[in-house]
């Protein structure tokens, strides 16, 4: 059961850095490029948003895989390329979110200093970007943890195949899906409400 | 005619000192435009070094679009800004550089939130001068003594009054060293009692000989300060002169009517 708590919270914490790592780009390409950028970014949004995470495994697992078996025959790197990009999507959501609600001055009196975009944004937005998307990050990643167990029809050994083996071993019906039931609130809350009070606490002390 | 004899003496001195004195700043027949909507008509103005030009005038004439022309943080529509001689409205000018040397003050403050006083004043010495921690750290304490902030650099925006919160917005545009500072009302947003200690750090900056392009209506602070006051309505130049000039006899009607609203507000005050 152990290893498959740590290939659920792999999966789930690689697909989170994933989503944060494109999906941070992707607000601000949203919030300042020009338009043929944006929609660019909107359709990538929309379909990712739009189709089932497990049609979208199967698709790639099954479908594009046997075309370019390496690596979408990789049943963990499929699941994690999967919810990393549907996560990259949410993120890039939450984030514009964020961009929007701290507003043009930041920017502009970061600008007049003589700092570049880029700059202004790494030093400037980004900072604070996070402490104003901590509730919605949170339940990104709780969506996430739960969201990975879909991992276990392509051939992820996680929690869930775990304890399907254990039903199937056993007979029992009940007593292990209990068990990942609480598991998977173990793993999800805590961090989610750790990421909530860091969030209000910091917007408390700067005012925000 | 004693006195008139004095000032043309004064006018001869001035001219000397004026010719041999740079332009830091200069704008030649600037245009704003949003659409049909104009919000600077054919502006052209020159600010030297160590001088202290004043605008004033009816809210919504342009004056903060103007000085955000200057600081290319709006490009102009037409015309051209130069700093120091430098073309910045053609050709390809790095406008961050520019921009480095130009200290903006505004209006409504906006420091960055997420950082204390110090690093809001240490952000542009880290990253635009690009100095070592040690050298910007102890370069953004001097700005924040010069605006008796010192005991407050570690204290976020949110834990500081408005007029503490100015304060570190003048430091933070002063740290660089800039060639000019343009500063855009920056008392008007601020509780009366506030004003007066943003005044005196402005004060300070004046005596120091800092060039300023400021646009306020603290009338007596101009009058002390400002080598030339400059009227702006509807988006242009209305009319220029010394202080002096505004005070006791306004050659334009509409600076004159102004005159008189300010001054009756003042004195209610």
């Amino acid at each position: 059961m152990l290893t498959g708590v740590f290939t659920t919270l792999s999966v789930s914490i690689l697909s989170f850095l994933l989503g944060l790592a494109i999906g941070l780009p992707l607000a601000f390409t949203r919030a300042y490029e020009s338009k043929p950028v944006q929609i660019l970014v909107d359709g990538f949004e929309k379909v990712f948003r739009g189709v089932p995470e497990l049609v979208m495994m199967l698709l790639f697992y099954f479908g594009i895989g046997l075309y370019v078996p390496n690596p979408f025959k990789n049943a963990f790197f499929t699941a994690t390329f999967v919810l990393g990009l549907r996560s990259a999507a949410n993120q890039s959501q939450i984030f514009r979110g964020a961009i929007r609600g701290i507003g043009e001055e930041q920017m502009v009196a970061a600008r007049s200093l003589g700092l570049s975009r880029l700059h202004s944004i790494i030093h400037v937005m980004i900072p604070q970007v996070f402490i104003f998307s901590t509730p919605g990050l949170g339940s990104e990643y709780a969506l996430l943890v739960k969201d990975s167990s879909y991992a276990f029809v392509i051939g992820v050994i996680d929690m869930m195949a775990i304890t399907d083996w254990i039903r199937k071993g056993t007979g029992d019906t009940v007593t292990p899906y209990l068990l990942a039931a609480f598991l998977y609130i173990l793993l999800t809350f805590p961090i989610a409400t750790w990421l909530d009070t860091w969030g209000s606490r910091k917007k408390k002390q700067l005012g925000l | 005619m004693a006195r008139h004899v004095g000032e043309q003496k004064e006018e001869a001195v001035g001219a000397v000192e004026r010719k041999m004195t740079d332009t830091v700043m200069e704008c030649r027949d600037l245009w704003k435009t949003y659409g049909k909507i104009i919000a600077i008509k054919d502006v052209s103005l020159k600010i030297s070094e160590g001088d202290i030009k004043l605008i004033f005038g009816p809210s919504g004439s342009g004056k903060s679009t103007l000085l955000r022309c200057l600081a290319m943080l709006t490009p102009p529509t037409k015309g051209d800004v130069f700093l120091r001689g430098e073309c910045l409205t053609r050709g390809s000018v790095d406008l961050n550089k520019a921009r480095a040397r130009i200290g903006f003050v505004f209006q409504h403050i906006w420091l960055f939130h997420h950082l204390n006083a110090l690093g809001n004043v240490e952000l542009a010495l880290r990253h635009v001068l690009k100095l070592p921690k040690n050298e910007a750290r102890e370069k953004a304490m001097q700005a924040l003594k010069e605006v008796k902030l010192e005991e407050w650099a570690h204290h976020y925006p949110a834990q500081l009054s408005g007029g503490q919160q100015q304060r570190v917005g003048i430091a933070r545009a002063l740290a660089r060293n800039p060639d000019i500072i343009l500063l855009d009302e920056p008392t008007s947003a601020l509780d009366p009692e506030l004003t007066g200690e943003v005044i005196d750090t402005l004060r300070d900056l004046a005596k120091k000989g800092t060039t300023m392009l400021i646009v306020s209506h603290e009338m007596p602070f101009a009058r002390e300060v400002a080598d030339e006051m400059i009227f702006f309505d509807e988006g242009a130049i209305v009319e220029t002169g010394p202080p002096e000039q505004f005070f006791t006899n306004p050659i334009s009607e509409r600076a004159k009517k102004f005159m008189a609203r300010l001054i009756k507000r003042t004195r209610r005050e």
